[in-house]
């Protein structure tokens, strides 16, 4: 199983260039059953990542373009009168999909943009009161562009919570960058990548992962953190209970990804900015920049 | 066979079977031990070569054999004996196939077993510790199975601290717990075991082998006072034929005439050893007989049976008594005597006036005789092969009290005086510990009676004439003499012979509480609580267990949190260690994080850092954690120099 996180993590890297910290915590978070959000200016990398994951993890593979005219039904399906056998039938939306990449989620309108949450927090999909189970195993990408820019309506506190993780691209390092622009192009060397890891394989992963174990003195560091951002003037809002829990869940992926069956301190620290950067509202927006102060104030026993 | 069996698991299991079985060796016959030893012997030579392990065949011939041996030392299986065997044999046959885990545990079971087995034999303070411990390493085997790389000194530091928390349990376990009379099946078809101890024939110098025993026979404990040195003769078998050289109880019974007493009565208990014959050695003169006693003609006690237990009797003795007359029959068989006596014997008794004046002259005048003329006594005294009683008087003229008592009622009889030979033991040592006498095989002794018209049987002993400090001295002079010890005031002895007094106190009092405390004195005593039914005794024991467990819990926990403690403090010794190279963990820094950071400034340590960040995160976060994770942090933060 570990060999196959590793290939796979390497068939990514050589895709999106200069990001492996990223890939992995887009990985993790796919392993611990959450969905990741992406958020930075448009064209460096976001849909490349989600396709190439798609791709390598052998999974059906969607992409939605929110914009400010995007209706729920154009998400999740609706029912079309058949003229044929006079009765309403169920055509599915894109969200019926193991992959969703929802690209531009900021630029919809509220309604749609909790029909998408909504359909993410229940996989299930209710239309006309009958029950559509999403396709397992299910996972949603969806990018955001940077608050501050032209026609965007910012995804309020309770639905950022929806996602496991937020992770940010960034530009590329020089090096990598050259290497970009040397390269093939990137769609076709995603289309190219054989599946790593077929969906069982991932399913029986994801299984384990929530097996690893958790030691008190690692619950006794987890709600250290958990207070300190409930107690700290940095912060304005603490962590919810939902958001330890999530803390909890990345790391035993991360740990387990690093071929342990126990949560360390480190673990934690190294899932902190991504899952909780965007819980934490703290005036900026770089997640790093957010935690720090709790991974140089909370001590590790 | 799988390789994974390691062999040190094998030799500590083989170590514990050894053990285990080892005292058995007095109590089965050599047949089967041997052939367990064999077993045994072949199993540990198959630790190295294992191609000698036996395949299946020789195994089935094996089993066969066992069998065989078994139905030929028993044909059946009931009995202490035959089960005890069987289990010994089935676990070295069960030694022949280790081949997974389970056959470990399957034999560490049954060594169990064969380990309370012991008890069946022998219940003594000594047996029980042993036990004990043997219990210890059995369960330091299963915690060596179990841990997969464990430590012998850690694994049997476990197995003591389980066994030491299984302890209270045990003991309410033993002291609530119903208990029942084993059944007499149990006890069925022993072998009489050859003990030392008094026979039930006398020829003179046959006593001189128990003369240096220490081997203890039995306790008193009086009530009150002690009787004084003198009149502590304990009464044996009383032997009244003799063909000259043999001296021998006869089979001949009359009714007891109960002996009219006088003065004043010590009461005792008299706590018997395990003992070949079922006599009970009481103070002359014993009248208060309790019910499983029966008391001869000759005023000899003895038990239905003879015990293989320690048994406890309740009596009262009088020293001061009168038998009152004697009839025919008895006259007759107290004066016999194998042939006519030589003249030089008649001569003797003439020149002691033993015709013609009163018996008590003649008895005073003979025992004037053995002490005026060249008597001595000693226990290692000249063979005497033809004419023993002739020969010693005129002769050899060395013995000790057989000698003396047998040519003292011998004459007695040529002068037509009924008299005979009692033996038994006299005198016994006073444990100051626990204030009760002791005697000795040592002590063991023999004297005479001699029948007088008015004072009935008359006990008169020729040995004191010439010995007197035989007699009086509370202590056996016949020790002394045999091992050399005559100053009886060298401190080392002292303190000897206080260590033993101390011992006598344990194991009396370990006799008393422990293996006497029957369903009767179960009842006693818990009666004295106030528990006196079934249904009481139940809540009783669930409420002690379940205290005990609490407790027992609540100190577990509490230890567990605070060897997460120690886990710690290692840990922050190791950090310590590395804080004069600048290297000073981070608040919010993890071990590993911390142990990366170090290794890139003292890179030859690399190997130390790293075991040691991983046991410790082991420890610390890990799922299981063992004591011995414990202990190789300490050593690796021991052994670390930075």
């Amino acid at each position: 199983m570990h060999n196959a996180i590793d290939q796979l993590l390497e068939s990514a890297n050589q895709v999106i260039l200069g990001k492996p910290r990223q890939v992995k915590l887009a990985l993790c978070c796919l392993l611990a059953h959450g969905h990741l959000l992406i958020e930075d200016i448009p064209g460096v990398g976001k849909t490349t990542l989600a396709h190439t994951l798609a791709k390598l993890l052998g999974l059906n593979y969607q992409r939605i373009q929110f914009t400010s005219d995007i209706l729920p039904a154009d998400i999740i399906g609706a029912s079309v009168f058949d003229a044929k056998n006079h009765e309403f039938k169920f055509h599915p939306g894109p969200v019926f999909n193991q992959m969703v990449l929802a690209d531009e989620i900021n630029r919809a309108t509220p309604k749609a943009q909790s029909a998408m949450l909504e359909a993410m927090e229940e996989r299930q999909v209710t239309i006309e009161g009958k029950t559509y189970p999403l396709p397992l195993p299910f996972f949603v990408i969806a990018t955001q562009n940077p608050s501050h820019q032209i026609g965007t309506f910012p995804l309020p506190e309770s639905q950022l919570d929806r996602f496991l993780m937020r992770i940010e691209l960034g530009y590329p390092d020089h090096q990598a960058e050259r290497q970009l622009l040397m390269g093939k192009n990137r769609h076709q060397l995603c289309e190219s990548l054989p599946v790593q890891l077929p969906s069982l394989q991932l399913q029986r992963i994801q299984l384990a992962v929530t097996e690893v174990h958790v030691s008190a003195a690692l619950l006794d560091y987890c709600q250290a953190i958990i207070k300190y951002t409930r107690e700290s003037p940095d912060y304005h809002c603490g962590l919810s209970p939902r958001a330890g829990l999530a803390l909890l869940t990345a790391a035993k992926a991360w740990s387990f990804m690093d071929r342990r069956d126990a949560v360390i301190p480190e673990d934690i620290q190294a899932v902190l900015a991504a899952v909780t950067g965007h819980r934490l509202r703290a005036g900026s927006t770089q997640s790093e920049a957010i935690v720090a102060p709790i991974l140089a104030n909370v001590a590790v026993h | 066979m799988k390789p994974e069996l390691d062999k040190n698991i094998l030799i500590f299991l083989l170590s514990s079977v050894g053990l285990i079985v080892l005292p058995h060796i007095y109590h089965i016959p050599a047949a089967v031990f041997g052939f367990f030893g064999l077993l045994f012997s072949w199993r540990f030579i198959g630790i190295w070569k294992q191609k000698w392990l036996p395949n299946k065949p020789v195994i089935f011939i094996a089993v066969v054999c066992g069998i065989a041996l078994l139905y030929n030392q028993h044909q059946g299986l009931f009995g202490r004996d035959a089960g005890t065997q069987l289990f010994i044999i089935a676990l070295g046959l069960k030694l022949m196939e280790i081949k997974t885990e389970r056959d470990l545990y399957l034999i560490t079971y049954f060594a169990f077993i064969v380990a309370a087995s012991q008890f069946l034999y022998e219940q003594s303070i000594l047996m029980t510790a042993y036990i004990l411990l043997i219990c210890c390493v059995l369960l330091a085997t299963l915690v060596y199975i179990n841990s997969g790389k464990a430590q012998t000194l850690s694994a049997i530091k476990t197995a003591v601290i389980i066994t030491v928390q299984a302890l209270p349990i045990a003991l309410a376990l033993f002291i609530l717990f119903p208990r029942i009379d084993a059944p007499k099946w149990m006890l069925l078809n022993d072998p009489h075991q050859a003990r030392a101890g008094l026979s039930d024939s006398m020829e003179p110098g046959s006593i001189s082998d128990l003369g240096g025993s220490d081997e203890l026979v039995f306790r008193v404990k009086f009530a009150s006072a002690i009787p004084p040195p003198r009149l502590r003769y304990w009464r044996g078998p009383v032997l009244t034929y003799t063909d000259g050289k043999r001296w021998t109880q006869i089979a001949f019974q009359k009714p007891m005439r109960s002996p009219v007493v006088t003065g004043r009565a010590y009461q005792y208990k008299l706590l018997m050893e395990p003992q070949d014959k079922n006599w009970i050695f009481a103070l002359d003169m014993p009248v208060e007989i309790p019910s499983p006693l029966t008391i001869s003609s000759a005023y000899q006690l003895s038990a239905v049976d003879r015990s293989d237990n320690r048994t406890e009797y309740d009596l009262i003795s009088y020293t001061d008594y009168n038998t009152g007359p004697i009839n025919l029959g008895e006259y007759k068989t107290a004066t016999q005597l194998p042939s006519e006596p030589s003249d030089k014997i008649k001569q003797l008794v003439a020149q002691l006036h033993g015709f013609d004046s009163a018996p008590d002259n003649f008895i005073n005048r003979l025992l004037n005789h053995f002490r005026v003329e060249d008597f001595h006594y000693t226990l290692t005294p000249p063979l005497i092969e033809e004419n023993p009683i002739e020969n010693f008087l005129f002769k050899t003229r060395y013995g000790f009290c057989s000698h003396y008592a047998s040519a003292f009622v011998y004459l007695m009889r040529v002068a037509h005086i009924p008299a005979r030979v009692v033996t038994g033991y006299q005198g016994g040592e006073l444990n100051k510990a626990g204030d009760f006498l002791e005697i000795r095989q040592a002590d063991a002794h023999a004297w005479a009676e001699v029948w007088l018209n008015d004072k009935g049987w008359v006990r008169v002993d020729p040995t004191a004439a010439i010995a007197p400090e035989r007699i009086e001295q509370s202590s056996s002079i016949d020790w002394h003499t045999t091992y050399g010890i005559a100053a009886a005031n060298v401190p080392a002895y002292n303190w000897l012979k206080q260590a033993r007094q101390l011992w006598g106190k344990v194991d009396y009092n370990w006799q008393r509480w422990v293996i006497n405390y029957d369903n009767k004195s179960q009842a006693n005593f818990l009666s004295s609580f106030g528990i006196n039914d079934l249904k009481t005794l139940t809540y009783w024991m669930i409420a002690v267990i379940a205290s005990i467990t609490a407790v027992l819990c609540w100190f577990l926990l509490y230890h567990k949190s605070k060897s997460a403690d120690k886990v710690l403090s290692s840990y922050n010794r190791f950090c310590k260690k590395l804080v004069k190279h600048g290297l000073i963990r981070n608040a919010g820094e993890g071990a590993k994080d911390y142990a990366e950071r170090v290794k890139t400034k003292l890179p030859a340590q690399t190997a130390d850092i790293d075991q040691i960040t991983a046991v410790f995160i082991k420890l610390r976060f890990g799922r299981i954690v063992t004591g011995e994770d414990l202990q190789s942090l300490k050593r690796l933060v021991d052994l670390f120099r930075a």
